[in-house]
């Protein structure tokens, strides 16, 4: 543990009720407050109605995010909102609240979800941040609880504040870097160099407008698929091979290739200026309502989802 | 053959575009699109030149086997010219003297009353090495801009066999009309208010090298410490493809300002942070 001398600190906030959930979030709002320390919440929208009552006019001080938009894909809360905000205010240490995980997340979500919350140790390492992960443990699930318990270094519950003794984000990255199969009877396109690009759009756009994804949606998807081609070609030996397919209310895509993501926050650092790489995934984080990836060895799996209209929440904008 | 902003499907209907591109397989094909793209500018009281390979005779020959030409070369409204008597071999074209040498011409057709010159040329012969090939292409946007001021306008063949994909896509993209799988981009003139030139078309890996060359060939000039390209055509852009024009305007120190009214170029400059670099919704 180097909470002593590291001044990032991360815990997660256990709580049942909404009484222990503002017992524990309102103070840690209002002494940042009080000592001039920017304070944000990401939290999901009933959550932040609540949080923000209880404020009251203090609330103004506040920058509030509604985490189930900004946040939908995971993997661009890092660069999206965690670090849009920290690092507007480098010279001051920073309060954050960040709830990114609530009981409506799906299966399919959650692994991109727990690996966010690992790779937060990574990405905010001797930054002056407080990160807050608030945890509805009497709705959510215990392996869900367990893993919290891996990803943070401290836990805050019923007002008293604990180490982690199960704290092991690595492994939890590594355990949640699941194979991504079932594209059987997926319309598929292979590129092999840029010249192939231009109908892997077509192709994709074709096939999402078949499903029934939006005119705009369809643009961000071209835009998706290009980006992971082009990362592929430019990364990878060899081919990339597309796929896309409807599954449950997502047009789904999905690249794979033969190489291999070997820095774990690549499409989660913001882009600098002067920083010609690595925006490539950056853009389809921002872009796709999820993002999952597989990667070893011997190759590399992307899928980027995107949620079609009727879904109860729009996409990112 | 699907139907892209720029690419021309017939010559006998290049619309707005007076400077067109066109690459073709075999000499017949070229005499053919020639013939229909003179033959309208004869319609539109124009004088036609036709520009190709070998001596004037034999260039005169096939030029009247066109039809309407026979008599239009008698009256003068036709005349043919050899690519090899006008340019001995080898020659790097000036651009700004050719340019310069177009509108002289442009100005004797207007003065024997004619309403403008129409040129079909064969340039194959003036595109071989790579230096001729980087002054022609310098030419070709010099000349793109002339078309907008002056009654000119030109057809641009190159042979597709002779002169290869990857030379004919960086002479295509410098016009604002080309024939289909010359070019996926276009960088041209343009009349709109305050921009340097205009981009259409899709621009991504593919175009990576042409865009550098064809940005570096056009020499475009800022307007009040800004690089503004109407991007009204633009198709697709990948982030890279946006970072390299903003890297150009960026090197020259200026701003770069996209006008378009699609929301790609915002969104890339948006989510990458760009501070160099701006969207103007075209009023």
């Amino acid at each position: 543990m180097s909470a002593a001398t590291d001044p990032f600190v991360h815990p997660a906030l256990f709580y049942r009720t909404d009484e222990e959930y503002l017992a524990g979030l309102v103070p840690f709002v209002l002494d940042g407050l009080r000592i001039g320390e920017p304070v944000a919440a990401a939290l999901p929208t009933e959550r932040l109605g609540l949080l923000e009552s209880a404020l009251g006019t203090e609330a103004a001080e506040v920058t509030l995010i509604d985490m189930t938009e900004a946040g939908r894909n995971p993997g661009r809360i890092i660069p999206g909102v965690l670090r849009a905000f920290a690092d507007r205010h480098r010279r001051t240490h920073v309060r954050i609240i960040g709830e990114p995980i609530w009981a409506g997340r799906s299966d399919s979500e959650y692994p991109a979800c727990v690996q966010h919350e690992a790779l937060i140790n990574t990405a905010f390492r001797s930054r002056m941040v407080t990160i807050v992960c608030p945890y509805d443990v009497r709705r959510l699930e215990s392996h869900v609880v367990a893993d919290a318990l891996a990803t943070h270094p401290l836990i805050w519950e019923a007002g008293h504040e604990q180490v982690s003794l199960r704290y092991a984000p690595d492994a939890v990255v590594a355990r949640y870097n699941l194979p991504l199969d079932g594209t059987g009877g997926a319309a598929s396109w292979t590129v092999r160099s840029a010249a192939d690009l231009s109908g892997a759009r077509r192709f994709a756009a074709a096939e999402a407008d078949q499903a029934g994804l939006s005119r705009d949606r369809i643009s961000d998807l071209e835009l998706v698929v290009s980006e992971l081609a082009t990362n592929s070609l430019q990364h990878a030996a060899g081919a990339c091979s597309l796929s896309i397919w409807a599954e449950a209310d997502h047009v789904i895509c999905e690249s794979r290739d033969l190489g291999q993501i070997e820095d774990p926050l690549a499409g989660r650092r913001p882009p600098l200026d002067g920083q010609p790489h690595g925006r490539g995934l950056l853009l389809v984080n921002h872009l796709a309502d999820l993002v999952r990836v597989h990667t070893t060895p011997d190759g590399t799996t992307v899928r980027a989802y995107f949620r079609l209209a009727g879904s109860d929440r729009p996409g990112p904008r | 053959m699907s139907l892209q902003a720029g690419v021309v499907e017939d010559v006998r209907d290049p619309g707005r575009y007076d400077h067109l591109c066109w690459a073709f397989e075999d000499a017949q094909e070229f005499r053919a699109r020639a013939g229909c793209f003179l033959a309208e500018g004869l319609q539109l009281g124009e004088q036609v030149w036709y520009v190709g390979s070998g001596d004037v005779t034999a260039l005169e020959d096939e030029l009247r086997e066109l039809p309407g030409m026979e008599q239009a070369l008698h009256s003068g409204a036709a005349k043919a010219d050899s690519i090899e008597a006008a340019y001995p071999t080898g020659t790097v074209v000036d651009p700004a003297a050719q340019v310069a040498a177009y509108a002289r011409a442009t100005a004797q057709a207007v003065a024997a009353g004619f309403t403008g010159l129409r040129v079909a040329a064969d340039a194959t012969a003036l595109v071989r090495t790579p230096e001729q090939l980087d002054a022609f292409a310098r030419y070709e946007h010099l000349i793109d801009r002339y078309i907008l001021t002056a009654p000119f306008s030109a057809m641009c063949a190159y042979q597709r066999s002779l002169v290869g994909d990857g030379s004919i896509a960086a002479l295509a993209c410098m016009h604002p009309g080309a024939s289909a799988d010359a070019t996926p981009f276009w960088l041209h003139a343009t009349t709109q208010n305050g921009c340097a030139a205009a981009i259409g078309g899709e621009l991504d890996l593919a175009t990576r090298d042409l865009l550098r060359l064809a940005l570096h060939r056009a020499d475009l000039q800022p307007h009040n410490g800004e690089l503004v390209l109407d991007a009204s055509r633009v198709e697709f852009m990948d982030h890279r493809s946006l970072l390299q024009l903003v890297e150009h305007a960026r090197s020259e120190g200026h701003m770069l300002v996209l006008r378009t009214a699609h929301p790609g170029p915002g969104l890339l400059i948006r989510a990458l942070g760009l501070d160099r670099a701006r969207v103007e919704i075209p009023a």
